[in-house]
């Protein structure tokens, strides 16, 4: 069966032929590759705005003031003119093509950091549903915190750390949760996971993973928290047994720690947290079950788990993400990995929690072969999106693209060694979440182009002088477009590193490359269209 | 509607009686009927997609097998303590 490449044909077949069941959304996809941003409009003049992303659905290009005080949300719409001559198409574009309000209009200016905070401007969460968006800001970080209340030694502190829920309609704040003197990793979304309605975040210094529901009226409530206790009347329980036991041992209980403020606060030395406990019995009764003779049980039990008992319970909570509303993907490792850029050469382990039955499921470790099978076949189910998000549902991946397969074999085969290979793709899990765009120019199986230039992970790259091409999957393998960042003419300056972001509309063919030098230079930002 | 087009065999479509939405049509739709009780479907039965999705059902499932794992190893390792279990039941072994 032969498609035709054209537009007019495609849009004729379209009326006279149903599309395969379950493709519907394929097909009509495949008109991106028709319709490409292909003109690009050079260093256009922008607001002094620092750019984050499209929100998912289209209707907003968030972006944050250049003092991180402010968020700046304009809606995309399109450049219009009007145009008397006859030969309209093939005329330049006006002078007006070359502003910044041609293409977008300002919707709102809202102040979300108070005197001492900034935003951070790599954080930035949207609920489709309810048009809603997480922001982030806190005050400076304090290294070297010591180590009171529960925290843990070696993460350092923050002051305050606020989450502003904002319906970015209007730009009302509708509600805020603060943390002080706490540590989430906020950049790039590392700490915090949005699912559906629920938020994970995953507290480093206290070790806590808190659950809050966004409620349809704007309010953040709370659901759970995960880490010390498990259930949601543990801490009940422990007071009130503490409260008949603490009376007679009142004196030793005094004596123990120097963590207790009161005689019905259990001491934190004495108990491991909740989900450490569970963590520790799930090994255990893993090497329990593995040998049955008693004696090669006890010498099993003491190679793999007591030898190593001080390791596992030293695990602290790295990373968190949603796998469905109640199981989550945790990651554990060392406390110096918690903070550090490059986790490659720490030692992580990976536990499936079911927060309704507060069990363990599975715990496997980083080189785990049977977790890279599992990741290599259902990488999508690891991009857990809701219901509500329709376009994220199809995100090309290694395990719905065979393109996409295919690069993943290849770079599997060069790999050094397969333990290696293994641990890489394992420490890409647990996934930030939404840092992938939906934009169907990204989809494998419509266009070739350069990962290491772009790709549809949102991420800072080293910029090229070179136009970065997207190439036709399909027959005839034409380039359809090109996106170059920077200015029209080049850099006259190659010595300076430069890194380039690009952001993508979801469904228009429109895209904005901003590139950036490391000094504080104005960033050049292009706009790729659909002349 | 279609008995006035016309057709080769002016008796083709004679018996063809056009809606009367006074009179509504009777047909129910096809069904199947078993011809076998084989297969039956429990009267109760309803069908609703699975909770979990795939990735997750691994999950359980890759945790059942390592359980079913050990204790298969426990009943070909020792068969000595299973005999050992079953004293107590002398009297239901007698009737055996």
């Amino acid at each position: 069966m032969f498609r035709s490449n054209n537009v007019a044909a495609r849009i004729f077949e379209r009326q006279i032929s149903s599309p395969a069941p379950g493709t519907s959304v394929h097909c009509a996809r495949r008109f991106y590759e028709n319709i490409v941003p292909s003109h690009t409009i050079y260093d256009i003049e922008c607001p002094d705005i620092l750019f984050r992303k499209f929100s998912d659905d289209g209707n907003y290009l968030v972006t944050f003031s250049r003092n991180h005080q402010d968020l700046v949300v304009y809606r995309p719409t399109w450049l219009s003119f009007s145009c008397r001559e006859d030969d309209c198409l093939n005329r330049d574009l006006p002078s007006k093509a070359s502003k910044f309000e041609s293409f977008f209009t300002q919707l709102y200016c809202v102040t979300l950091a108070a005197s001492g905070e900034l935003i951070c401007k790599d954080f930035f969460l949207y609920s489709e549903k309810n048009q809603f968006g997480i922001f982030a800001t806190s005050t400076a970080q304090i290294h070297d915190a010591p180590a009171v209340g529960g925290a843990i030694q070696g993460i350092p502190s923050i002051e305050k750390i606020t989450f502003h829920l904002v319906r970015l309609e209007d730009g009302v704040i509708l509600d805020e949760r603060v943390f002080c003197n706490d540590y989430i990793n906020l950049a790039h979304s590392m700490g915090v996971f949005l699912y559906d309605d629920l938020v994970a975040i995953v507290s480093l210094r206290y070790q806590r993973i808190h659950i809050l529901q966004i409620r349809d009226s704007g309010n953040l409530v709370d659901v759970r928290s995960i880490g010390e206790y498990c259930r949601e009347d543990d801490e009940l329980f422990l007071n009130s047994s503490s409260q008949g036991m603490s009376i007679p041992d009142r004196n030793t209980a005094q004596n123990i720690g120097n963590g207790l403020e009161s005689i019905h606060h259990m001491p934190e030395t004495s108990f491991l947290s909740g989900l450490k406990q569970r963590l520790l019995s799930f090994i255990l009764r893993g090497i329990w079950n593995e040998e049955h003779d008693p004696t090669s049980r006890m010498q099993c039990l003491k190679k793999k788990f007591y030898f190593h008992f001080q390791d596992y319970a030293d695990l602290v909570i790295w990373k968190v993400q949603f796998l469905d509303r109640h199981h989550l993907l945790i990651k554990f490792g060392s406390v110096d990995g918690g903070v550090a850029r490059n986790t490659d050469n720490h030692p992580a382990f990976f536990a499936v929690y079911n927060m309704e039955t507060t069990e363990i499921i599975s715990f496997y470790q980083n080189s785990a072969e049977d977790l890279y099978t599992l990741f290599e076949l259902f990488c999508d189910h690891f991009h857990s999106s809701s219901k509500n998000s329709f376009y994220m549902n199809f995100l090309s991946t290694h395990s719905n693209n065979i393109y996409a397969l295919e690069q993943l074999k290849c770079n599997k085969t060069k790999a050094s060694s397969c333990q290696q290979f293994v641990k890489k793709m394992l420490a890409t899990l647990p996934f930030n979440c939404q840092s992938q765009s939906p934009s169907p120019y990204f989809d494998h199986s419509l266009f070739r182009y350069d990962e290491k230039l772009i790709s549809a992970t949102d991420r800072h790259r080293q910029s090229t002088d070179h136009p970065i091409k997207f190439i036709l999957r399909r027959q005839p393998n034409t380039l359809k477009f090109k996106i170059k960042p920077g200015p029209e003419s080049g850099n006259s300056d190659t010595r300076t590193k430069k890194i380039s972001s690009f952001l993508f509309h979801p469904i228009l063919p429109l895209a904005i490359s901003v590139q950036q030098t490391l000094f504080l230079q104005p960033a050049v930002v292009n706009i790729h269209f659909r002349r | 509607m279609l008995g006035s087009w016309p057709s080769l065999d002016p008796h083709n479509f004679s018996q063809f009686k056009p809606n009367d939405p006074s009179n509504p049509s009777k047909m129910t739709p096809v069904t199947y009927n078993p011809t076998h009780d084989r297969t039956l479907s429990p009267p109760d039965q309803v069908i609703v997609p699975e909770e979990k999705n795939i990735l997750l059902r691994h999950f359980y499932q890759q945790a059942e097998e390592k359980l079913q794992m050990g204790a298969k190893r426990a009943l070909s390792d020792n068969p000595t303590p299973e005999r050992a279990s079953k004293l107590p039941r002398a009297s239901a072994s007698d009737n055996v």
